[in-house]
């Protein structure tokens, strides 16, 4: 393993369990194909005892940093139904195609070669050994497939088996894009129930017509026959021999031959061009019947020249592509290289424009196409006779042996160029070279040997060849042009059928969608909670159980206009996680009441990533007690606050009826108790009292009591800080929070606030607080206290902060170190 | 040779567009809700659904002629006590089916007010259907087919009464609201929570229900 994917299969590794081992990792693969989204893959053998398999993963990132970062594509078992090769890249050296099969399915990656595609390589082939020497068990894939055992429907199980992979994102609808994919692949595998074949009559031509003026009609040439052909494909080369159109590959001839042809065609028949390619003098046109043109799609041309310096464009080759109902054709018309020796060349030119041909669009090179047809002047030669013997077995008819010694014919047999391509039998005489205007061969000083430059061959499904022929009777040039006819089949979708096999696939689809949509229960979906009592927390756990089919990502989401996903009164941990199939996940509610909320009511949303949204009610009674309960209803209750019967509890709440004390009966006895045992004690206001203390506490002065106060002197010292923190007024209300703030820094407008603007009760509890403070910081040799830890501990208490814990704290402490001297 | 990637070429001229929109089910509880869901998209009734808790997601597709509209489906609790949260599932929806039972006069008027909280609250081009649910029930009828068919007209609401139990009508219904949604490409957009991105592309309207393309 290298070391620096260690991290990255350590990623993968937490995605398995610890039995499932990551065996070996591969970065940056790309899946070839177009229907991939473009995103980073990563390969990964994963061994589980005897048995492995290959996972694909797709990741956010190239390298992954994150198990959140992955998510499984694909998982084909390495089994017996699992065949790996590995080919090259035309043009590539640096990749090879490493091509996976399973059954019917082939997955094709373009990985880079080199130690890691080799030790990748390797772990496949151990894995491969090592399954052949054990027993199959696929079961521990299940989980990540589920696809055997969890469709009962047996035809969709049959259409399932061939593909031995699942998309969550599909299932997850994250990616529509993929559903997509996933139809037009479905679509492919089924297209034989929704296609059938027509046949195309193809008109297929080429002329090199060696620079002359468009001055002659071309019917003769492309109307020779009695019925008119469906689709015209018209090669011309050199039609403009000019520097100008050399240089500038701009000529006026483009236009004028595109009328000619136009003019040429067929009169039984309307045509109208699909496309028309040039470079410099080698000239392509497409033409259709008019009541196919419909039928035609996704046209694209390219041009390649291979010409001086390998790139110009006196030699070279144009391209047209497009679609005809449902097959693919591809029309290259090419100007090979010259001269008699140069057979090598003229190879090299051809294996040039192959290689460089792009459509930009899919398929994007010729061989990708149904049907090729490719023509032109391929200038190949007769070799190894001369002149005269050329003549001479050609008026002998002896055909058989000129053929023999056509370059073409030799270098195809040896697999030089146009390899799988098929041409017809040559019955007509060379078409090359001519004198102008004649049908006799080159009288010239040169006396070139006549040769068969100008071809048509064509490669793939379904076509016939009809007719092959030279037309004499266009005599401008130096070529003669030549012609073929085709009958090719062309598959046409039955509109009836192809509907309802896509139906059917996207009925089974939204099924396969549906199935695939997180599942989870909720054990209870109404949670109670017993009297909730002030600072006491309960909790209640829920069980959220997976019992769908893919891992469910759950997370408690906010209602509309809500801040939070639940009251400030309740905790959910975890309120996010991720739930695998079969398995639970316990979520725990608590509630902490520290308001005077007496009925506590939510509904809590759990929103599944990518599926439904259940709802929870969470409800509970909450009590009442002192310590939420504002200072001037405390000062009116004539008795512990548990003790008021309902209608005094409402009076009192209301601030109705006479004041009885001028602090509240509480904060006196908390205060008093400390008078009496706390002042002396060392680190008073630093007790981690229990939760039972406090509790203790809170019911005596709730409820009343007659036995002492309960709790140590540090319980009770907290209890104090408490009760101050949470009267429902802080002893500085909150309207006049800032006037406080601002005026902290100076000592008469804070005795001015005190005395004027707070309310008699909170004037008399902040003085009584302030009076114990200066007691506390007489016994300071004791306690230990000195006035700046005392204001700063009081400080945010008595003027606590409309939003809870934001500080200007040194503001406050200056406030009551004021008030202490 | 040809296509050795084994990927598939496009069919010639047979890709339509894909739509995918938002639709949502208010009602009255146990008025079907979840029965007409069930109906349209897996085909089966259960006597005795269960209440549903919370919002069920399902997803659905329906052919038209042109187009293939992607139904993604939002079953929504129908008990008071959840009315509050109805927002989140009808903002952004692209549709609505309000569902009443026929026998059953008090969920008419709860539909009523559905659909005046949605000609409120919702998007102003959501396409609102009204289904009466519970036809197989009409001899127990309370709501005449009139007086829900005169309310949807005034309301500019599709309107069919509905068996989720014989399944009469419950195809349609999704189908007439298909036909009703303005249709753009979304083959580029992304998918997802049905946020009313829309053209204002004229709508085919209304019409009565049948060339499906199944």
């Amino acid at each position: 393993m290298l070391s620096v994917h260690q991290d990255v299969l350590q990623i993968i590794q937490a995605k398995f369990s610890s039995f499932e081992i990551v065996k070996s990792v591969h970065l940056n693969v790309s899946i070839l194909g177009e229907y991939w989204s473009e995103q980073h893959h990563i390969l990964a053998v994963v061994a589980y005892h005897s048995n492995s398999a290959l996972f694909l993963f797709s990741s956010k990132k190239p390298k992954p940093f994150h198990l959140s970062d992955l998510i499984i594509e694909a998982v084909i078992p390495i089994d017996e139904n699992f065949e790996c090769l590995s080919d090259p890249i035309p043009g590539e050296h640096n990749y090879l195609l490493f091509v996976v099969r399973y059954r019917k399915v082939s997955f094709e990656f373009r990985i880079k070669i080199g130690p890691e595609s080799s030790n990748f390589a390797s772990e496949i082939v151990k894995s491969k050994e090592r399954f052949l020497s054990e027993e199959s068990d696929k079961r521990w894939l299940l989980k990540y497939t589920d696809l055997y055992n969890s469709l009962e429907n047996t035809e969709l199980k049959s259409q399932l088996d061939d593909i031995p992979f699942i998309r969550q994102k599909m299932a997850q609808n994250q990616n529509s894009i993929n559903r997509d994919s996933m139809l037009k692949y479905q679509l492919k595998l089924k297209e034989p129930e929704f296609t059938q074949y027509q046949e195309f009559t193809l008109f297929i031509g080429t002329w090199n017509v060696n620079g002359q003026l468009p001055s002659i009609s071309l019917k003769p040439w492309l109307s020779s026959d009695d019925d008119p052909p469906d689709l015209y494909a018209v090669g011309f080369q050199e039609i403009d021999l000019s520097k100008e159109a050399f240089l500038f590959n701009d000529t006026p001839r483009e236009a004028e031959w595109e009328k000619m042809v136009l003019d040429g065609v067929h009169p039984k028949a309307k045509y109208r061009t699909v496309a028309l390619t040039r470079l410099v003098g080698i000239q392509l046109i497409v033409l259709i019947n008019t009541k196919h043109y419909q039928y035609i799609r996704n046209i694209a041309v390219d041009t390649v020249g291979t010409g001086l310096l390998g790139k110009m464009g006196n030699k070279g080759g144009v391209a047209i592509r497009l679609e005809l109902h449902n097959t693919s054709l591809c029309f290259v018309n090419s100007h090979l290289a010259a001269h008699v020796e140069e057979f090598e060349r003229r190879n090299q030119d051809y294996k040039d424009i192959n290689a460089r041909i792009n459509f930009r669009k899919y398929p994007t090179a010729i061989k990708d196409h149904d049907q090729v047809y490719w023509l032109g002047d391929l200038n190949y030669r007769i070799t190894e006779l001369t002149t005269s013997q050329v003549k001479t077995l050609l008026i002998r008819n002896e055909m058989a042996a000129l053929l023999r010694a056509d370059q073409l014919n030799q270098q195809k047999e040896r697999g030089n160029v146009l390899l799988d391509y098929n041409e017809a039998d040559i019955t007509f005489p060379p078409t090359y070279k001519y004198d102008l205007n004649s049908d006799t061969f080159d009288t010239s000083e040169k006396a070139r040997p006549p040769a068969w430059t100008d071809r048509i061959l064509f490669r793939g499904k379904g076509i016939y060849q009809l007719a092959y022929r030279s037309h004499m009777e266009l005599r401008i040039s130096d070529h003669k042009p030549v012609s073929a006819i085709f009958k090719s089949e062309i598959s046409v979708i039955n509109q009836a059928k192809y509907r309802k096999v896509h139906e059917e696939l996207l009925k089974r689809m939204d099924k396969l969608e549906n199935e695939f949509l997180p599942q989870v229960t909720v054990d209870q979906t109404e949670v109670k909670f017993d009297l909730v009592k002030f600072r006491e927390p309960q909790f209640r756990d829920i069980i959220i159980a997976n019992t769908g089919q893919v891992p469910a990502e759950f997370e408690f989401i906010k209602k509309l206009d809500e801040q939070s996903y639940c009251k400030d009164w309740l905790r959910i941990t975890p309120y996010c996680g991720t739930v695998n199939p079969g398995e639970k996940c316990d979520v725990r509610l608590e509630v902490n009441l520290e308001s005077d909320l007496t009925e506590l009511d939510d509904i809590l949303v759990l929103h599944l990533n990518g599926g439904k949204d259940m709802f929870i009610i969470v409800s509970g009674k909450g009590q009442k007690s002192s310590f939420t309960t504002s200072m001037s209803a405390l000062c009116r209750a004539p008795m512990p606050i548990m003790n008021l019967s309902e209608i005094q509890w409402k009076k009192i709440v209301a601030l109705e009826g006479e004041v009885l004390y001028s602090i509240p009966r509480e904060l006196w006895l908390l205060v008093d108790h400390l008078y009496k045992y706390g002042l002396a004690v060392r680190d008073l206001f630093e007790s981690n009292s229990t939760q039972e203390s406090f509790v203790k506490i809170r019911d005596w002065l709730d409820f009343g009591s007659t036995e002492p106060l309960p709790g140590s002197v540090e319980t009770i010292a907290e209890t104090l800080l408490i009760f101050l923190s949470y009267t429902k007024e802080p002893v500085i209300p909150f309207h006049l929070h800032d006037v406080a703030i601002a005026a902290s820094s100076n000592y008469q407008s804070c005795k001015n606030i005190i005395n004027q603007k707070l309310p008699d009760i909170h004037r008399n509890v902040f003085l009584y607080i302030c009076m114990f403070l200066q007691e506390l910081l007489r016994h300071s040799n004791e306690n230990g206290y000195d006035a700046k830890t005392l204001a700063s501990l009081f400080g945010e208490i008595l003027l606590r902060d409309p939003i809870r814990n934001s500080k200007p704290q040194a503001s406050r402490e200056n406030l009551v170190s004021f008030i202490i001297f | 040779m040809a296509n050795r990637s084994g990927a598939a070429q496009r069919p010639n001229g047979t890709q339509g567009k894909i739509c995918q929109f938002k639709l949502v089910l208010l009602g009255e509880s146990a008025v079907g809700k979840s029965s007409l869901v069930l109906r349209f998209v897996k085909g089966q009734f259960h006597e005795y659904q269960e209440s549903t808790i919370g919002a069920a997601f399902l997803t659905q597709t329906v052919c038209l002629d042109d187009t293939t509209v992607k139904f993604e489906i939002w079953d929504t609790a129908g008990q008071e006590r959840y009315h509050s949260l109805a927002p989140m599932y009808y903002r952004g929806a692209q549709a609505a089916i309000v569902v009443y039972d026929i026998t059953n006069q008090d969920t008419f008027g709860r539909a009523k007010t559905w659909v005046k909280e949605l000609q409120r609250q919702a998007s102003p081009t959501i396409v609102i259907a009204l289904a009466g649910n519970k036809q197989d029930l009409a001899n127990k009828r309370m709501v005449e087919f009139e007086e829900a068919q005169t309310y949807a007209d005034e309301n500019g609401l599709l309107f069919m009464e509905t068996s989720a139990k014989t399944a009469l009508n419950v195809n349609d219904i999704f189908l007439a609201i298909a036909k009703k949604l303005p249709k753009y490409d979304q083959n580029q957009g992304q998918s997802g929570q049905g946020q009313g991105r829309r053209l204002a592309e004229g709508d085919q309207g209304a019409k009565t229900p049948g060339n499906c393309c199944k």
